[in-house]
């Protein structure tokens, strides 16, 4: 029989590592935990990164500005539409290109309606790592609505590459406005069910309260953006703050809350919904008729030379782009600055003197997406 | 102390949720039953693309310009093309695509001159190995090509007899024009000889 | 009809051996029918199909599962503790064939009349916890282990609830015997004397067969499968036949204890035990599918700071009232 593989550190046979991921339930893709307990307790956790780099970075360097659309895309698969969409705005803002009102508009609904199924998607797997396997399919099944709408038009459901450089692919019927309209409907008369089935659950609340409470330093420690900042009280969206777009022409709340705890994060996104699908109300009510392209698109994209940063606001939180041009047709460096990789880093500080089950609810509160860390 | 107070919020904040879940239990199932029951597609889904037919020629137009090869960013197109006789614009001899390379960025459509690339309509195309993957575009076209090549060769043979009735035209146009300005110039002289003279 | 195997064979070695078949033959199809139920509740109350492939409604799939599992190789990793690794299954299952030889179906269908049936209904439960944790220790793997931890300190922490609740039943009955327990209900069910022992029983009982919200052993968002992660084929099918197994077994005390047992109007006892069962397991399934899971030491504090002192009140309340009376 062989040897039993003791589990203590020699020193201290009180506490062991036990390595959560890269294959876990929970981890959301392939992060991999080293955490150091003693018992269930967390003394030290550890996020390690890189399982699915697949070098997005490297690979803008050696393909035309054109040639990297699909890939913005496949950073972050969840919310694909804002990241296509982000990349198409930063390289027209470089050349000073005018996007027809029209094309803006769609814009602006896609990008929402993929706010929407990201966040519907979080909710989801949350609930699911909280055990919760029903609210993880009516998720789901609202999702689905979503990504049938935007098949119609993008022609993709996850991986859209809908964007061009002045403009989008197709332009949108009369039929995919009603859709969307009815989609508001639809899923307006949804949240209050998921709202009792999980919102007021005396359960969910108890897993979710007063765990994972983010201290006021991490926010500047980490650069957190997004609904965990929000969750800390701050009002920082990029939306709002430096508005790309035709977001400055619409009317919405930025919510924040201040526990900085996983409830608090939590409501902070559901409320992120219901803006959302204000915003896509909106948009579907004042959408003007005209083109869906610039007349006069450059064949070649040279943009001058230069460096370039451009933010938007994915669902994540703050997504960066910093383009250094050596006026050719390929771009010198895309660097890619993800939320989630900003957010993840302060996992270890959170972690510290949890518990294992309060560790998937954090981090299914954070929604790290991991393709997008490890790019 | 506060988790006895909790309790009836608690239990009634659980049986409401179990609500939720047994009025979904007596309701319809969303599911669309797969392999017999076909869910419908968008229209504007982006499947593998394929060579369209142009109702002018009977046939696609590919005129094997490279432009879809040189843009794809995955490099999952490859093409040769040559000029066969009697016709301005090549032909594809190869329309290969490796569809599992594919990311349906849909960046070779926007850039076809013809617009004869478009996107197939299966949907759930799926195979065994890597080889599977792998589309000859031509295939379908193979038998229409002689007939294809015809009527190019026709439209070709037209548009050259209408360009030389043209160019003849033109000539004899010239060499009228040329014949009247002669006889206009002689004209001339003769009555700038006559204004010389007078 | 005879009332008791041993009147009929004779022989209380041959009626045993007559009684452990008919027990297994019982159990492997309810464990089957209570899958394909678990699929099935689960899928329509999440708007899906559940299995529909084979057999009327699906009803054979587990039965193929089944198939499959027992087909698959038996893979014992090479780092276990052999004999704890493998006799794991089988110490979940022998205490769950001794608690269905004690249950009475209905007035005539009854292995043997036990005067404290209950008793040994209840220790005999205790037992399947070894199971847990021969297959936790035994698996040598960390999310393994902290599943039997989990698992174990679990099941003592809802024992005593459980048994306290058991306990006023007891009182009211002044019998041990879980037929004696049923024959009292005969007009009256004791779920209306005893609402709170009602309640809290069939929570600790849910606990104790690990069920959502109380599946912490095997969490399987936090410790992957749990006490379970390493077994595979059809040993790790005996641990399912074991879960839906102990489900029974629990909703059948539930029943005798609070439900009257076999009393009912027209249909004929066993079918009023039946019916009344599997109406128990149904709703354990609903809280599986409504709720999220409880955290570890919530789980623990509920039971000690809520179920127990409950439950004892309870116990002195029904005390006090018998006196008086």
């Amino acid at each position: 029989m062989p040897e039993l593989i003791h589990v203590g550190r020699d020193e201290d046979r009180d506490t062991y590592y036990l390595n959560m991921g890269p294959q876990h339930p929970s981890t959301h893709g392939v992060l991999r935990l080293r955490l150091l307990l003693k018992g269930e307790e967390i003394l030290e956790a550890e996020p390690i990164v890189g399982y699915s780099h697949r070098a997005h970075e490297k690979m803008a360097e050696n393909r035309n500005y054109i040639q990297f659309l699909p890939n913005t895309s496949r950073i972050d698969y969840l919310s694909g539409m804002i990241y296509n969409i982000g990349y198409c705005q930063a390289v027209e803002r470089i050349l000073g290109l005018e996007v027809p009102e029209r094309a803006e508009y769609i814009r602006i609904i896609c990008c929402e309606l993929n706010r929407i199924s990201s966040h519907l998607l979080w909710y989801g797997t949350l609930l699911m790592d909280l055990g919760g396997f029903t609210p993880f399919l009516y998720c789901w099944d609202d999702r689905e609505n979503i990504l049938d709408i935007l098949d119609e038009v993008t022609g993709s459901r996850l991986t859209y590459c809908y964007g061009r450089f002045g403009g989008v692919t197709m332009d949108v019927n009369d039929e995919f406005l009603q859709n969307t309209l009815d989609f508001c409907k639809r899923f307006r008369e949804r949240l209050p069910e998921y709202e009792t089935l999980v919102t007021e659950n005396i359960i969910f609340q108890n897993r979710c309260k007063d765990v994972g409470v983010f201290d006021q330093e991490l926010a500047q420690d980490f650069a957190l953006t997004g609904p965990i900042l929000r969750a800390m009280g701050h009002k920082r969206d990029v939306r709002r703050d430096e508005p790309y777009g035709i977001y400055d022409k619409f009317d919405f709340d930025i919510p924040t809350l201040n526990g900085a705890d996983t409830f608090d994060r939590f409501l902070i996104r559901v409320e992120e919904m219901h803006q959302s699908l204000s915003i896509v109300e909106q948009a579907v009510s004042r959408i003007p008729d005209g083109p869906v392209m610039a007349p006069k698109v450059p064949r070649k994209i040279k943009p001058p030379k230069g460096e370039y940063y451009f933010a938007v606001e994915s669902a994540r939180g703050h997504f960066g782009m910093f383009i250094v041009s050596d006026g050719t047709e390929i771009p010198y460096r895309i660097h890619l600055r993800t939320p989630s990789f900003a957010n993840l880093s302060s996992l270890r500080s959170v972690l510290r003197g949890t518990m294992i089950a309060d560790t998937v609810a954090i981090l299914g509160s954070i929604d790290i997406v991991l393709p997008e860390i490890d790019r | 102390m506060q988790s006895l107070l909790d309790i009836p919020r608690g239990a009634r904040s659980l049986l409401k949720g179990m609500g939720v879940t047994i009025r979904h239990f007596f309701r319809k199932p969303v599911t669309v039953e797969y392999p017999r029951k076909r869910a419908p597609v968008a229209k504007a889904h982006r499947n593998a693309i394929v060579l369209i037919e142009k109702d002018d020629i009977g046939s696609h137009n590919c005129i094997a310009c490279l432009q879809c090869e040189k843009i794809c960013p995955s490099a999952c197109i490859s093409i040769t093309g040559s000029r066969p006789d009697g016709i301005a614009f090549k032909r594809p001899d190869k329309f290969d695509v490796d569809f599992a390379l594919c990311s349906d960025c849909g960046l070779c459509l926007d850039v076809c001159p013809t617009d004869t690339l478009g996107y197939s309509e299966v949907y759930d195309a799926a195979g065994y190995s890597r080889a599977d993957s792998k589309f000859d575009l031509l295939e379908a076209w193979r038998d229409k090509e002689g007939e294809a090549l015809g009527t190019l060769r026709e439209r070709e043979r037209k548009k050259k007899e209408e360009r030389e009735a043209k160019r003849k035209a033109a000539e004899e146009a010239k060499a009228k024009a040329a014949a009247k300005e002669k006889a206009e110039g002689k004209e001339d002289d003769k009555t700038g000889n006559g204004t010389a003279a007078s | 009809m005879p009332r008791d195997f041993v009147d009929i064979f004779g022989n209380p070695w041959l009626a045993a051996a007559a009684a452990i078949a008919v027990i297994m033959g019982f159990l492997s199809l309810n464990a089957l029918m209570l899958i394909w139920m678990e699929r099935k509740v689960s899928a329509r109350m999440q708007r899906r199909m559940g299995p529909t492939e084979r057999g009327p409604f699906g009803l054979l799939q587990t039965m193929f599962d089944m198939i499959k599992l027992l087909g698959k190789e038996l893979i014992t990793p090479t780092h276990v503790s052999r004999k704890l690794y493998l006799s794991a299954p089988v110490l979940m299952f022998v205490p769950i064939v001794a608690i269905c030889s004690l249950f009475p179906l209905s007035e005539n269908w009854v292995f043997h009349k036990y005067d404290i049936a209950l008793v040994l209904v209840l220790a005999f439960s205790s037992m399947s916890i070894l199971g847990i944790f021969a297959a936790g220790w035994g698996s040598n793997n960390k999310y393994s282990l902290l599943g039997a931890i989990r698992s174990i300190l679990q099941n003592i922490a809802y024992e005593v609830p459980l048994i306290l609740a058991v306990l006023a039943v007891v009182l009211v009955a002044r019998s041990l015997s879980l037929y004696e327990i049923a024959m009292e209900q005969s007009p009256i069910p004791y779920i209306l004397f005893q609402p709170l022992a009602a309640v809290i029983f069939f929570i600790a009982a849910t606990a104790e067969t690990n069920r959502a919200p109380f599946d912490i052993p095997e969490a399987e968002s936090e410790l992957i499968g749990g006490f379970h992660t390493e077994y595979s084929g059809m040993r790790f099918g005996m641990f399912f036949f074991a879960e839906y197994s102990n489900m029974v077994i629990v909703c059948a005390l539930a029943t005798i204890l609070f439900l009257g047992g076999w009393h009912g109007p027209v249909l004929p006892g066993v079918v009023w035990f039946l019916i009344k069962v599997y109406a128990l397991i149904f709703i354990m399934m609903w809280f599986r599918w409504t709720f999220p899971r409880l955290r570890f030491d919530q789980l623990l504090k509920f039971s000690w700071l809520l179920l127990v002192p409950l439950a004892v009140a309870n116990l002195l309340v029904t005390a006090l009232v018998l006196k008086l009376l």
